[in-house]
């Protein structure tokens, strides 16, 4: 039953008994009660059983882990940092460890465009206590409801109001453990109104022993007029495990733009993207892209809810399966009763090369309103024999045809990214795994 | 026929006929012409009776009732036909069918039993004959992929079916080659009699070598600003709409 | 005149030939579900005990399985308790005259096209018995006798081809599959039974019209078609029920069999009661279709035009088994007042070269509530599977909707498999078009929502065709403000 060898008692079956003493004496104990108990009445870990965990079993992850006491913090070098491989020019750098800012290696915006703090440490500023937990989609998530009580550390950011902040702030994350470890960031995010910030989300873990799970939570506010660039590039090693929960609340006329690339070597990923479209004129743009080898499973989930009259939404989610790995994506539009004159897009393309993968899509549409104008396709295939023959017949050998119709594939993705460095480096890395596959 | 006074209208709170006056007889061609945006299509949708346009102020008579008053189709049965600028595409709805509900709907407006199958397939015929229509569109569904010139040549041969008593056609021309304007110009004149009635608008006086009018209204800002006969349309061609507004602007009151 | 008229006109005429028709006094049944009254029908259809413990067994599953609870709709409670389960038709006729027979039920017939004649029987007078539960036989038996064709009731079949009922029955829809089919399992009054031997063509439509009459009865008809190898089958089924204030429950089996080189093609046009405006009363149609491609290159078509029903759950799907086969789904769901229609398919690949095509066109009108689901999957061995799918919604107003939950799952890196759907309003500038060419409103809604089902409309035969357009604008009468 259980999959790992060994007698030392796992965090699935003792997590309950140990709320109380893991959360004694950490902040807002309140929150945190409440969000354990209802995690509780979900059912605690979401089985199969459950519809939005159909196709992702994330049981056996969580049998194999054993604490979620962080270990003694260590120093990290500039070198680790170059050793990434993830360092972009011209950006803020901030580094966090296992969740926790380290300003030794981080440099941060000037205060007059941007707060960036500890959670810990922002308890006190307006836009937090406004904000934070707020997101009424909270309630929905196992696995939000488990960062809740049990959360350590992550960052507060607000934009000020009418900054435009120059460079994009650039969060390393970097896990390290000494045990099979749950770590859960939690962060909070808001942009004023009028303010306009890019922020970009890598993820590398150090040597440790032992897997783990990230399950993180943002959430993001963007309020009236103002505009926020999401990237979220999940890289990192075979080690990590993410569950992530992304839950963004729009405000009138602001712009919210999310890029989702998973390129990593993880065995599991797990992406909770809801949009929460609250108010009148906003926009929302979503790329996803993701390479899934050898037996990782990446799951996609999105939901877009138009609450509120002439709101557009685009989403644009693309993968390749290769090896024996596994896709999953479904993707949620809600037109609520209010919500006349909504624009909403969305498709998701799969591209499956390899014989033993296997895809699971699931679009969603769900309508209340009639004066609106949506749309979802969802293709599985392959490569176009059509075009490969083209390319052939002018030349091109196969294994370098192929190359070049699975770049094009993803790159239509990559080519949605507005910061040049961002781009190349995910078009490096989507190259390397891509290659991979194709001259298998 | 249709008696227009003082009328003004606006979309969504947008004034864009500020007190159009015009009056067209049976048996007579107007010309309306104007530079983008001056609302010589608004006045055209204002008359057809579209939803967006709301009247706020003057009236407009058709053959003594009160058009404003109607519903389109009810105004198209009383015989006024609008030839669309885009006309629409419906899917599945095949033109034939369309055509034959839209003359028997009129035709109950007026008291007159439905059309026989084989009255209608034979006035069908004369018809496409009269307008040089190509028999093969009828069969496909209404003006679901057509070419723009197909389109406006459907649009024409309908006004041929219905037989209208006023037809205004909003810039028929726009989109139309050279010989796609012949024949539907020549359709329009194979029309025209002491009985009916044309409006017709265009940016271009291109049309109006084909279709010569009787009147030419200018339209500017959402006032007819002058009026003349054809010859008008060729002093426009020549010098534009440039000097106009530079006349109009001299003209209006100062605030 | 037209040809839905004739095969009313024939149904009307025919002669009662089967034998079930009996005392029918004494065939009603008390309402309950229990061991008894499934003995009870059993006894009266005089059937095996094998199938007596087949519908043993159906109703122990029925007892143990949970009511479905992945519906986005509220579904309320039914009591099975209520409901009789055995009501054979009546000779007493229900209304002694055609005054007092519902004006509204008799001007649906009116707009139906249905003649005075064929109103008096489907509004329940004098010929009520043969459409109560009851299949309906061709007047061409001896014909289809000739080719070897077997067409009966269900009754009949068990009577008469005991062997192949016994082969084939619940291979397709397993007695498990869900609660409802497990309870038609137990209580399944009557139905229809086709077998067409193999290198049969069937030289015309099979048809049966269904018909809820009695009161407080639910409706639990099997269908079971078997195409031999190399055989053809076109099969109709309409549905109507009269107006009554209580819900009542129709749980339906259908199961299609297709061998190699088989092909069978499955119509309804369904329009039983939907309930008022206000949504009291009307019919829960929960309904179990499926069909097996059981061998190679066969093919399977649904096209359905829902209309009726207070709820619409069902789901026609194809097992593609046989390498080469084909599975279709052309669906018209229209959903006004208060309605929900809860609807699509499932395409399962598991042959090689197995192709399906999915095209679903909903309607939503006033309070109406249209779910599209649908579950195209494709198997490790299913090589070169391709689906394609197509998923409109309409609207019709401010307080309806329009929703769309398709299951996409591929195992094999062969497959293609295409999803499009797209929902919008009706276009304003296509009513306005037709409006300036005479048309009124109403029917210009009827045009364009006729046109934009038409490519499943045209997947009907001619006369079912002509009927499922005129039911899609009574339907949407009233829906335009």
């Amino acid at each position: 039953m259980t999959t790992i060898a060994s007698n030392i008692p796992s965090l699935y079956d003792t997590l309950p008994a140990q709320f109380s003493t893991l959360t004694a004496g950490a902040q807002w104990p309140e929150a945190r009660k409440e969000a354990f108990d209802r995690f509780q009445a979900l059912g605690g870990f979401p089985t199969v059983k459950v519809e939005d965990w159909k196709y992702t079993n994330v049981i056996p992850f969580f049998r194999s882990l054993q604490t979620l006491q962080l270990p003694a913090p260590i120093a990290i070098t500039e070198a680790q940092l170059e050793a990434t491989g993830l360092l972009l020019p011209d950006v803020y750098r901030i580094v966090l460890l296992n969740g926790e800012l380290q300003p030794q290696l981080s440099e941060l915006p000037p205060a007059k465009q941007a707060t960036v703090l500890k959670m810990s440490e922002a308890a006190a500023e307006p836009a937090f206590t406004a904000h934070f937990n707020n997101s009424q989609k909270l309630a929905e998530h196992h696995f939000a409801q488990l960062n809740t009580a049990f959360f350590t550390n992550g960052l507060f950011i607000e934009a000020k109001a009418k900054a435009q902040v120059e460079k994009p702030l650039h969060i390393i994350h970097l896990y390290h453990n000494t045990s099979s470890l749950l770590v859960n960031p939690r962060h909070l995010w808001v942009a004023q109104e009028g303010a306009s910030i890019q922020i970009i989300e890598s993820a590398a873990g150090l040597d440790g022993s032992g897997t783990m799970v990230v399950n993180s939570v943002v959430e993001a506010v963007t309020t009236e007029r103002s505009q926020m660039s999401h990237y979220q590039l999940q890289t990192g090693g075979g080690q990590l495990r993410f569950i992530n929960q992304t839950l963004v609340q729009q405000r009138g006329k602001s712009l919210y733009n999310n890029y989702t690339f998973t390129l990593s070597e993880s065995e599991l990923v797990r992406n909770n993207l809801n949009i929460s479209l609250d108010d009148e004129r906003t926009e929302t743009h979503l790329f996803g892209f993701y390479i899934a080898t050898g037996n990782q499973l990446v799951d996609n989930h999105t939901s877009v809810d138009h609450r509120m009259p002439n709101c557009e939404s685009n989403e644009l989610y693309r993968g390749v399966l290769m090896d024996k790995a596994t896709g999953v994506f479904n993707g949620k539009i809600y037109v609520h009763e209010d919500a006349q004159k909504t624009n909403a897009f969305q498709q998701n393309n799969n591209l499956v090369i390899s014989p033993e993968a296997n895809i699971y899509t699931k679009p969603q549409l769900e309508i209340f309103a009639d004066d609106v104008k949506c749309s979802h396709g969802t293709t599985i295939g392959q490569v176009s024999e059509e075009a490969l023959f083209y390319l052939k017949a002018r030349g091109i050998g196969d294994a370098m045809a192929r190359s070049m119709l699975v770049k094009a594939f993803a790159f239509d993705i990559t080519a949605q990214v507005k910061i040049p460095a961002v781009r190349k480096q995910v078009e490096q890395l989507a190259t390397r795994y891509l290659s991979a596959a194709v001259n298998n | 026929m249709l008696n227009i006074k003082n009328l003004h209208a606006a979309v969504e709170g947008n004034a864009i006929l500020k007190g159009i006056n015009l009056n067209v007889k049976a048996g007579e061609v107007h010309a309306i012409m104007g530079p983008n945006g001056s609302g010589k299509s608004s006045l055209a949708s204002v008359l057809a009776g579209r939803e967006a346009y709301e009247v706020t102020d003057g009236s407009v008579e058709f053959e003594g009732k009160d058009l404003l008053d109607m519903s389109p189709e009810v105004r198209a049965r009383e015989g006024l036909f609008l030839a669309f600028q885009y006309p629409v595409e419906i899917p599945g709805v095949s033109n034939i069918n369309f055509l034959k509900t839209a003359v028997n709907e009129i035709r109950a407006y007026h008291g007159q039993p439905p059309m026989q199958a084989k009255a209608f397939l034979d006035m069908l015929k004369s018809k496409q004959k009269l307008m040089e229509f190509d028999a093969n569109l009828m069969n496909r569904s209404l003006n679901e992929g057509f070419s723009g010139g197909e389109k406006k040549r459907n649009d024409i041969f309908q006004m041929a079916m219905l037989e209208p008593k006023l037809a205004i056609m909003d810039e028929t021309d726009s989109g139309l080659d050279i010989d796609a304007l012949r024949v539907v110009s020549a359709g329009v004149n194979k029309l025209r009699s002491k009985d009916n009635a044309f409006i017709i608008i265009t940016h271009y006086q291109r049309l109006l070598e084909y279709i010569v009018p009787d009147f030419v209204h200018v339209l500017y800002n959402g006032r007819i600003v002058k009026s003349g006969t054809k010859e008008l349309a060729l002093e426009l061609e020549e010098k534009g709409y440039d000097w106009l507004k530079e006349d109009i602007r001299l003209e209006e009151p100062v605030q | 005149m037209s040809a839905e008229q004739d095969i009313l006109q024939e149904l009307a005429g025919r002669d009662y030939e089967f034998g079930f028709e009996t005392d029918i006094e004494m065939d009603i049944a008390p309402p309950g579900l229990n061991e008894d009254i499934i003995r009870f029908i059993s006894a009266k259809k005089n059937e095996p005990e094998w199938l007596l413990e087949w519908r043993l067994k159906g109703f122990q599953l029925f007892q143990k399985l949970a009511m479905p609870t992945w519906q986005n709709f509220k579904l309320p409670e039914v009591d099975f308790q209520s409901v009789s389960y055995y009501a054979a038709p009546k000779n007493k006729v229900k209304y002694e005259s055609l005054d007092e027979v519902d004006p509204e039920l008799l001007r649906t017939f009116e707009k139906l096209g249905i003649p005075l004649e064929e109103q008096k029987m489907l509004s329940g007078v004098a010929v009520d018995a043969v459409f109560d539960s009851v299949s309906v036989a061709t007047t061409f038996k001896k014909q289809l006798n000739e080719l070897g064709i077997i067409f009966c009731s269900f009754t009949e079949a068990v009577q008469e081809h005991p062997e192949l009922l016994r082969k084939y029955l619940g291979t397709v829809v397993p007695q498990s599959d869900n609660i409802y089919a497990a309870l038609n399992c137990a209580v399944f009054s009557d139905g229809s039974f086709v077998y067409i031997p193999k290198g049969v063509r069937c030289p015309m439509e099979l048809s049966t019209y269904f018909r809820i009459n009695a009161k407080n009865t639910g409706q639990f008809e099997r269908t079971l078609i078997v195409a031999d190898e190399g055989s053809y089958v076109s099969y109709l089924e309409g549905c109507t029920a009269p107006m009554r204030d209580e819900n009542q429950l129709h749980a339906a089996v259908v199961e299609l069999i297709a061998m190699d080189n088989a092909e069978i093609k499955y119509s309804t046009v369904q329009n039983w009661y939907p309930g008022d405006a206000d949504g009291k009363g009307g019919i829960y149609n929960f309904v179990t279709k499926r069909g097996i491609c059981k061998g190679k290159n066969s093919k399977i078509s649904w096209t359905q035009v829902e209309t009726g029903s207070a709820i619409t759950w069902k789901y026609p799907g194809v097992i593609l088994q046989g390498d080469n086969s084909i599975g279709e789904f052309y669906s018209v769901a229209v959903t006004s007042k208060r309605q929900v229609a809860d609807t699509g398919t499932k395409m399962v690949h598991i042959g090689k070269n197995t192709r399906s095509r999915i095209i679903s066109k909903g309607i939503s009108a006033i309070h109406g509530q249209n779910t599209y689901r649908g579950l195209v999957k494709v198997g490790p061995n299913a090589t070169n599977a391709r689906n394609f799918t197509q998923c409109d919604s309409l609207l019709i107003g401010d307080r309806c909707g329009a929703h769309t939950f398709p299951y996409i799952e591929s195992k094999n890196n062969t497959a293609m498999v295409e999803h499009e759907a797209t929902t919008s309003k009706i276009g304003e500038d296509q009513v306005f078009y037709l409006n300036q060419r005479g048309i009124d409103s109403e029917q210009a809604v009827n045009m364009i929502v006729n046109g934009y089902a038409k490519e499943v409309l045209n997947q009907l035969p001619m006369e079912f065709a002509v009927e499922a357009q005129k039911l899609l604008s009574i339907t949407l009468e009233g829906s335009v403000g």
